[in-house]
């Protein structure tokens, strides 16, 4: 349902292409994690497949993007907000603070869409149990911890119900414990059904979740495929992707000789435990 | 509230449950009537009769005096010594060794004074017993521009969080001793590493600010809704309308007090 | 989309009334002879133009003293808006291009304040602020001037020193802004360097 042609782009004033030639085609419901060095391109890829460019950030588009058929480059990105939604990393940019309450503040989209109050009400609150944020509805979204409000960045946009998900590292700037809560809330995202586009630098968390993997490279599309294929390939380092912890010690166990076993390292606890010998868990 | 840049002192009073436009209709009206009747008496007319019962009706008598008197009486003092002692060709009342005091002079300073407490009380007023949220909504849906409710709420609640991050800057540069001597110019000069990444980083942000309102279709075209539901009546329309007539008496009353003077 | 201006100056008023608030209340901390209360505003005209700057400025003392934060600016609304909008005007007039021209937008702007806010200080607040430039008025009363010209006496004294200054540091913020924001504003092309 997303069809990404050929596609290359350039900001303003930019001296190259941050994106080339990307060809992507992204299934509904796949949960795909993007990947790379800084630089290589993940938030520019994140802003294309959101409507913000070339709309928002203008600059010089070459080929095609579309979701479920609509073009996102011909839409402005304000007509995309019931489409596609996105997440980024600071959690204080993201609170709009045109109403002054978290329950609000989730229906201000709502409310620019002209959705009648009774849908509104209901929808809100689904938004804020999915996020866990019932508790939270009648403070002010400024009195949260990051983690919090970065939950309320996410209870905003998926209150529009989008079809596509786009999350730019949304806990690069929260602390271990806000980074759970937020990993949790997708997880319980993802149960839903939604497509989700995660650019995120904390590989292992995608490992275990991720349907697919993309790795960019200089704003090339560099690696496709499960987490395990990308993560860890032997190239993956040459990508600026730091191995997982699984990865790293099948592969010195495997070198030394403790375990010998060929094909894919593991890049999970779960592919670690069979990697190793021990028993697939039950039911798992 | 105190999240937002913001007097609001919540109340179960009768003025707090006044729909946001009766209030401002209200306010106006003092403010209005202060300004416009004559003499040193009328804007203190205004202030005791008007202004001061509607706050003890909303319950915010002491917050409302404590906060206009520590705001107006540096004005008071000053505008009494100066315009007291410097009046020119005045009638002294009172010898202060080679200087006086002029009867015109502290005449004009009563008239001042009483400008200065009503114009500073009504917005206390307003802003003692109005939410600002429900205020600037208010408005919308009587057709202000969206983009004026957005601007007004969201510096509300980000202006204290400036205040807070420039404290902080402030604190940091004086604990590296900050020239608090010198020339004009240099003390300006040694704001510079305050005032430049307090700003430029605020404006880094903005961006990210905009692509927040973008997702949340803020600018797109059409009908729009609300999800806060104000209490309006038809007692309270009709006394809006009564209050703007009022206005337009005591302008022209104000007026023909001046010219009977 | 038939809007005055796009999401990113709308994005960036609050936060330069915040500005605005935020160094205005600092600076009367330190007890500087200047007031530094609209560089938010400066900024706003400068990126975004005349009617951004009108429409920062006029905000910010409706805001200030709308809040009952400080009312007693709430008056000069009308002159905190036509700096926003002069500082738009010589930024479209190419003057931020260079410093000199610049600073001289900053002098004249300072001029313009004074003078029109003269009226509202002689008549709502008899000529005084209550602050450390009062005794510029009391030296001015004491030599003989009007209430109305000892009030803009203080204005000259004070007015075009602070534009100055507000609009020199507007200048050295823009500069240092990373280019690929600075393109995204309407004033891109009239912006320093
Ligand atoms: N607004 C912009 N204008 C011009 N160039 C930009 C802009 N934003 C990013 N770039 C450039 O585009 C390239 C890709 O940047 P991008 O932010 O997409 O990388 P990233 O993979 O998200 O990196 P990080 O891990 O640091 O977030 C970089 O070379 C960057 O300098
Ligand atoms: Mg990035």
């Amino acid at each position: 349902m997303i069809a990404v042609r050929d596609f290359t782009y350039t900001y303003p004033a930019a001296p190259r292409p941050a994106l080339i030639d990307i060809n992507l085609e992204i299934a509904p419901g796949q949960f795909v994690g993007v990947v790379g060095a800084n630089g290589a391109g993940k938030s520019t890829l994140c802003y294309a497949l959101s409507g913000f460019i070339p709309d928002f950030y203008r600059g010089d588009v070459k080929g095609s993007l579309s979701v479920a058929g609509r073009d996102l480059c011909k839409t402005p990105v304000a007509e995309l907000a019931g489409e596609v939604g996105l997440v980024f990393a600071n959690p204080f940019n993201q609170i709009t603070g045109a109403r002054f309450t978290v329950r609000e503040e989730l229906a201000f989209g709502l409310e620019n869409l002209g959705r009648p109050r009774d849908e509104m009400v209901a929808r809100v609150d689904e938004a804020l149990r999915l996020t866990g944020l019932t508790e939270l509805a009648d403070r002010s979204p400024y009195a949260l911890s990051g983690g919090q409000q970065q939950r309320v960045a996410i209870a905003s946009v998926i209150v529009l119900r989008p079809k596509v998900l786009v999350l730019d590292e949304p806990t690069s700037q929260l602390d271990p414990v806000g980074a759970r809560e937020v990993f949790e809330t997708l997880d319980a995202l993802t149960g839903e059904g939604a497509t989700v586009i995660l650019a995120e630098h904390k590989l292992e968390w995608i490992a275990a979740h991720a349907d697919r993997v993309i790795a960019l490279r200089g704003g090339r599309v560099a690696a496709d495929g499960t987490p395990r294929e990308v993560l860890a390939d032997a190239s993956a380092e040459e990508l600026g992707l730091m191995p997982t912890r699984y990865t790293l010690a099948a592969r010195l166990a495997a070198t030394q000789g403790v375990v010998k076993r060929d094909g894919p390292l593991p890049v999970t606890l779960d592919e670690a435990r069979e990697f190793f010998g021990g028993r697939q868990r039950e039911g798992a | 509230m105190t999240n937002a840049f913001s007097l609001y002192t919540p109340r179960a009073s009768a003025l707090h449950r006044l729909h946001p436009l009766t209030m401002l209709a209200l306010v106006v009206f003092c403010l209005v009537a202060g300004l416009a009747l004559p003499g040193p008496w009328g804007p203190y007319v205004v202030f005791l009769l008007l202004i001061l019962p509607l706050a003890a009706l909303g319950q915010v008598l002491p917050n409302l005096l404590s906060t206009a008197v520590k705001i107006a009486l540096p004005f008071a003092i000053s505008v009494f010594l100066i315009q007291g002692l410097f009046w020119t060709g005045g009638t002294p009342v009172v010898e202060l060794g080679p200087l006086s005091l002029k009867r015109e002079g502290l005449w004009f300073a009563a008239q001042s004074t009483g400008r200065v407490l009503t114009v500073v009380s009504s917005f206390l007023l307003l802003s003692l017993t109005t939410r600002p949220d429900a205020l600037m909504i208010a408005l919308d849906q009587r057709g202000a521009p969206k983009t004026l409710t957005y601007i007004v709420l969201a510096t509300i609640q980000i202006a204290p969080r400036f205040q807070a991050k420039a404290r902080t800057i402030l604190d940091a540069q004086r604990a590296r001793g900050l020239e608090t001597e010198g020339s004009v110019g240099r003390r300006v000069a040694a704001l510079l590493p305050l005032v430049v990444p307090l700003v430029l980083g605020s404006i880094i942000d903005i961006e990210e600010r905009a692509m927040a309102l973008d997702a949340r279709a803020f600018s797109r075209s059409g009908p729009k809704t609300s999800l806060l539901t104000l209490r309006d009546t038809s007692a309270q329309r009709a006394g809006r309308w009564l209050l703007l007539l009022g206005m337009i008496a005591v302008v022209a009353l104000g007026i023909w007090l001046r010219r009977a003077a | 989309m038939q809007r005055s201006f796009n999401t990113l100056t709308l994005a960036l008023i609050p936060v330069a009334i915040a500005i605005n608030i935020a160094i205005g209340q600092i600076i009367v901390l330190l007890k500087l002879p200047v007031y530094l209360d609209s560089i938010g505003t400066v900024l706003v005209g400068l990126l975004a133009g005349p009617i951004a700057g009108l429409i920062t400025g006029g905000l910010t003392n409706i805001i200030w003293g709308v809040s009952g934060l400080n009312p007693q600016y709430t008056p000069f609304f009308y002159v905190a808006a036509v700096i926003g909008l002069m500082a738009g005007i010589f930024a479209r007039l190419g003057w931020a291009r260079t410093i000199w021209m610049w600073a001289l937008g900053g002098l004249i702007t300072g001029v313009v304040a004074a003078i029109i806010s003269a009226p509202t200080s002689a008549i709502v607040f008899g000529g005084v602020t209550g602050a450390g430039t009062d005794l510029i008025v009391a030296a001015l009363r004491a030599s003989g001037a009007g209430i109305m010209q000892a009030t803009f006496g203080q204005g000259i004294v004070s007015d075009p020193l602070d534009k100055l200054a507000t609009f020199v540091i507007v200048w050295l913020i823009v500069r240092a802004l990373p280019l690929r924001l600075r393109v995204r504003f309407p004033n891109a092309e009239y912006l320093p360097k």
